[in-house]
């Protein structure tokens, strides 16, 4: 698989740690080898004020709380992100209806491809 | 009420109609008063459809007193705090023009509200006239209840299918990336896949409401205790314990993964090693810990491995992740020793 997150700064909003360990193995295979995870939206929110990401992904249900609040803090600092679900794009509050959504379980290929396109353009890593 | 002199002689008036209708109808109104179905009786020749009669069930279920009620234009009554739709519903009842009976969520007196179908028929004298109104509502709100708690049921029953999907997924991936032997992978998968699904069957014997520590250890522990001929060296002790759901698939997977690197590499590879497991709960400034260790001791030599594998990285990453908690894993040369610090239960409210 092509390396193309090489480079990227990733933070995963992901509370259980199966789920999160394809995650990281998804992510690992596509070139990223730093990967930040949070269980909670507290940990997520602390993360995002601490660092710069390219890149996030947020599971919609982390134990009974909702990640909105971490998508809010997100999307105020322009940090592109996706949701992961398994309730379907439905179950979404109505405030993200703009951002996409993949549905459990996914496809390496079309977790890769979504995150790639939420990228910004033009701003090619190099890949040492 | 009682400033408005006109208001006052219409009630009078009304409870004098309810009683003329009460001496006339004798039993049948005895009924209609005792009744669980609320009903509601109006004079259908006066504008407004005032109410004449309205029964015991009625009151109970919208909270109006009979001084409220008797005299009021049963339109006017209902209408009070709802939607403008159920408004419109409850106009088109009255004019006979709806399609079915409409459900509309009313308000009660005090603010609270309930949710009902309006069934409305006529009372027509032989000229064509009507007469009366007769009203009954089917209280729909313990349904509605339901239905809601149900509907939040199958959410929760989808992200945890789709959750477990996602854990097959992953269990699978590291099979396949750590053997190329079929039949080292078979095992790999269906080992904790069972692991799994023995950790659900505890949940789900207690309704998803938890288990005890014992019986999660009991029930990672089962397949190594009893094929595998390993029950003598375990040793088990500590206090009853419960855990939240979350914590228990948690701690199910990661001491199946204890167990099959002990059988692989630790104390359960040769003929005498043992394996103690203990829990205790401690005080801490922040709140109550819950400690649980895993000891190995008398098997081989322990030297660490080069590349920590997906068990290990389950335990230590994954299991801290999970439970919000320190989990070390010490390769000590006298035996594998594997510590899980977390919020004693009761601190742990996700489920």
């Amino acid at each position: 698989m092509d390396k193309v997150l090489a480079g990227r700064q990733i933070l995963v909003v992901e509370d259980e740690m199966m789920v999160l360990w394809n995650i990281e193995a998804v992510l690992a295979d596509l070139g990223c080898r730093d990967v930040a995870v949070a269980a909670t939206c507290e940990q997520a929110i602390a993360l995002i004020r601490d660092r710069r990401f390219d890149v996030a992904m947020l599971d919609v249900n982390l134990g009974g709380e909702t990640s909105y609040a971490a998508a809010d803090v997100l999307a105020c600092n322009g940090v592109p992100f996706l949701f992961s679900t398994g309730y379907g794009a439905h179950g979404i509050d109505v405030r993200f209806v703009d951002r996409p959504v993949i549905g459990k379980p996914y496809r390496d290929a079309d977790l890769a491809a979504m995150l790639v396109a939420l990228l910004p353009s033009g701003t090619e890593v190099q890949v040492g | 009420m009682a400033e408005d002199p006109k208001q006052d002689a219409e009630q009078t008036a009304a409870v004098a109609e309810v009683d003329k209708f009460a001496d006339a109808l004798g039993p049948f109104v005895l009924a209609a008063q005792k009744t669980r179905m609320p009903m509601v009786f109006t004079n259908a020749t006066v504008s407004g459809d005032p109410v004449v009669f309205a029964n015991r069930a009625f009151h109970e279920l919208t909270g109006f007193g009979d001084d409220e009620v008797c005299g009021t234009d049963f339109y006017d009554l209902m209408a009070r705090g709802v939607g403008s739709d159920a408004v419109a519903q409850i106009r088109e009842a009255f004019a006979g023009t709806a399609d079915s009976e409409p459900e509309i969520k009313f308000k009660r007196s005090d603010g609270t509200e309930f949710c009902a179908s309006l069934f409305i028929s006529p009372v027509v004298a032989e000229d064509g006239t009507t007469l009366q109104h007769f009203i009954s509502l089917a209280d729909h709100t313990s349904d509605r209840e339901k239905q809601s708690q149900c509907e939040m049921l199958i959410d929760e029953l989808n992200h945890r299918v789709k959750n477990i999907l996602s854990t097959v997924q992953s269990i699978t991936r590291q099979a396949l990336r750590g053997a190329t032997d079929p039949a080292t992978i078979r095992e790999s998968i269906e080992s904790r896949i069972f692991a799994l699904s023995r950790s659900h069957d505890l949940l789900s014997h207690q309704n998803w409401e938890g288990a005890d520590l014992r019986e999660v250890v009991d029930a990672a522990l089962e397949p190594f205790r009893g094929a595998s001929g390993f029950a003598e060296r375990f040793r088990i002790d500590g206090p009853a314990v419960r855990l939240p759901p979350k914590v228990t698939l948690a701690l199910g997977i990661a001491l199946h993964e204890l167990a099959t690197n002990a059988v692989k590499y630790g104390a359960l590879s040769n003929d005498s090693g043992t394996v103690a497991i203990d829990w205790s709960i401690a005080a801490a400034p922040g709140g109550d810990r819950l400690r649980i260790f895993w000891q190995e001791s008398g098997g081989p030599p322990v030297t660490p491995p080069d590349t920590r594998g997906f068990g290990s990285q389950i335990l230590e990453r994954g299991l801290a992740h999970e439970l919000g908690g320190m989990v070390t894993l010490d390769y000590r040369r006298a035996g594998v020793v594997c510590s899980i610090d977390l919020a004693a239960p009761g601190k742990l409210m996700n489920g």
